[in-house]
């Protein structure tokens, strides 16, 4: 009994990898144009590992010129900003839908998850005009904004449980201590569920740092404009230089690698909790 | 007048709790539903770039008329249903298979599934410059690995052939969308209880029995919503054709949103986009409508 379930336990590490090794293979493959030299990117047949691997992409793109670096801070701004004004307004929204009396709860919980199915190709047009109107195309705050409609209805509803799981009678315990419901949600309630705010701070920057429809539409300015679009004006700018692409391709994923690495088992039940359990 | 105090303080009380969700709620009308209302409208004028400073005029359903006499309208719509049912397809059933895989405990099996995991998170825009490069005809190393396996003898031209550009960027999208499926269904399979499978083996039942009789309809749920999500993402999908394709060749890989965003940003016809993404609307509005009544069956409003 024992040897078989080894065996049988063996056996699904092996299709396990293999299956890792097909999923992993094109952000490998990535990497690994990204450090060859450019007679390497067309060899034949192609080298899964290189023969002289350089850092020749990168310091193009990189030191030598630097116009990556105004994409990269924009999406840090833009990122970091949605992942701000979301975790704000979300973080409240979300504890007084699970722990006060608010009238009209189910009418509110039903518009969120109606409105986080909203695609974003419904809103641009409106918002580019509305925005136009407004002062707010090219300008950060704009696709803070624009970035919010993305997450900000996910994020409440992800965060919803973690406050519902708190003990009861916090409240009661804290308002004998003289603090204001602002103050008990504050001081009581946020140090409480900082795992889950860290979780949907993580979603919410990764939404923003991946956007490309509202980063293309809402800014016309190329000073203006995220990595995403960055990147895509550079697919037209270096036609065949695999190398370069994959390099700045492969910069622009380090931040996503880095959060999902650091917080991936919060990811991984934030998903599970915001498409199926609300 | 200890009423009218008490009374005060309890109105008091009531503006204080609504002050925590104000902000959100004004913000999803002011940047989500009026939008919404807006392009309704839009889609029944002829804004665009001529008359963009005065406004447009209203034409009624003129737009959504013209909808329907236009060609590149009607491939996109074809287009957009078998990318939809494609992607959903392979998704799903690789995401399932992984998922009864992950079901078990072996070496390594945490690390790898977060390996997988990866390709859900990577930037679309990312994963379709990749794609480009790996699809791609001569020198891509999908035909390479294809002519080595003896399975093709001559390169095929994924993203410039009318024919199958849409299944590159098929490619494409599933390879994002499996781990999804991977971790809801893993999710669903995991909240089923051991004893069930055991009692079912008790009685002789063969693995494929068990799957077919007791795992997929107590998933059912489970999968309902994960399909109608799956629709609602892959519906949607803009980033990919834009970086891999722009909609070519011949339109080949035209999908609605895509079009709309050229309608209205590329040609500035704003109305005409704002009609065929109220197109999608609808769509989508019916299945939000069916993922609402599936998570409410499910459950819980707390």
């Amino acid at each position: 009994m024992s040897a078989r379930s080894k065996r049988r336990s063996i056996a699904f590490c092996l299709v396990g990898v293999v299956c890792c090794l097909i999923m992993f293979f094109p952000v490998y493959w990535m990497f690994i144009t990204s450090i060859k030299p450019m007679g390497e990117i067309y060899h034949k047949p192609p080298l899964l590992i290189p023969k002289n691997p350089t850092l020749k992409a990168y310091v193009d793109n990189f030191i030598k010129s630097r116009d990556v670096y105004n994409y990269f801070r924009n999406s840090c701004i833009v990122a970091l900003g949605s992942m701000a004004f979301v975790v704000i307004l979300a973080a409240p929204t979300s504890y007084a839908l699970s722990r006060l009396k608010i009238r009209g709860k189910t009418l509110i919980m039903l518009t969120l998850l109606m409105v986080q199915m909203f695609p974003s190709i419904v809103l641009v047009t409106p918002l580019y005009i509305t925005f136009g109107r407004l002062g707010l195309n090219n300008n950060y705050f704009g696709l803070i904004l624009a970035n919010a409609t993305i997450s900000l209805p996910f994020v409440i509803l992800v965060l919803r449980p973690y406050f519902l799981g708190l003990p009861k009678g916090l409240e009661d315990a804290a308002a004998i201590d003289g603090c204001s419901k602002w103050g008990t949600f504050w001081r009581v309630m946020l140090p409480l569920t900082k795992p889950g705010l860290v979780t949907v701070a993580a979603f919410s920057f990764l939404f923003a740092w991946g956007e490309l429809l509202f980063a293309t539409t809402l800014t016309s300015k190329e000073s203006m404009r995220p990595i995403t679009a960055g990147i895509y004006r550079f697919i037209g700018q270096f036609q065949v230089e695999w190398n370069s692409l994959m390099a700045v391709s492969f910069a622009a994923s380090l931040p996503i690698i880095i959060v999902f690495i650091a917080l991936q088992n919060q990811i991984v039940s934030g998903i599970t909790a915001g498409a199926v359990k609300q | 007048m200890s009423r009218f105090s008490k009374g005060l303080k309890v109105a008091w009380g009531t503006i204080i709790d609504y002050s925590f969700i104000v902000p959100t709620v004004l913000f999803i009308i002011a940047f989500m539903i009026y939008p919404v209302l807006y392009n309704i409208w839009l889609s029944m004028t002829d804004l665009n770039v001529m008359n963009f400073r005065i406004g447009g005029s209203w034409v009624g359903l003129a737009n959504y008329k013209q909808l329907l006499s236009d060609d590149i309208f009607k491939a996109a719509f074809v287009n957009t249903l078998v990318f939809v049912f494609a992607c959903i397809f392979f998704q799903f059933t690789i995401g399932f298979a992984l998922a009864v895989l992950f079901n078990n405990r072996f070496p390594g099996s945490n690390i790898m599934r977060a390996t997988l995991m990866i390709s859900w998170m990577l930037p679309k825009v990312v994963a379709g410059t990749l794609f480009r490069w790996i699809l791609s005809g001569d020198f891509g190393i999908l035909n390479q690995f294809l002519r080595g396996a003896g399975l093709i003898s001559q390169n095929i031209l994924w993203l410039s052939s009318s024919q199958l550009a849409l299944w590159g960027i098929i490619i494409a999208n599933v390879w994002i969308g499996i781990p999804f499926n991977m971790i809801i269904l893993l999710g669903g399979l995991q909240t089923l209880s051991e004893e069930l499978f055991e009692a079912a083996k008790i009685d002789g039942a063969g693995p494929w029995q068990v799957f077919v009789k007791i795992t997929l309809p107590l998933l059912r749920p489970t999968i309902m919503i994960l399909l109608i999500l799956g629709f609602i993402y892959t519906s949607k999908v803009f980033d990919l054709v834009h970086v891999m394709t722009q909609g070519g060749p011949l339109n080949s890989t035209q999908l609605l949103p895509y079009y709309s965003y050229v309608q209205s940003f590329q040609f500035f016809n704003f109305g005409k986009g704002a009609a065929i993404s109220g197109v999608i609307f609808v769509f989508l509005i019916v299945l939000s409508g069916l993922y609402l009544r599936e998570t409410q069956k499910e459950d819980i409003m707390g």
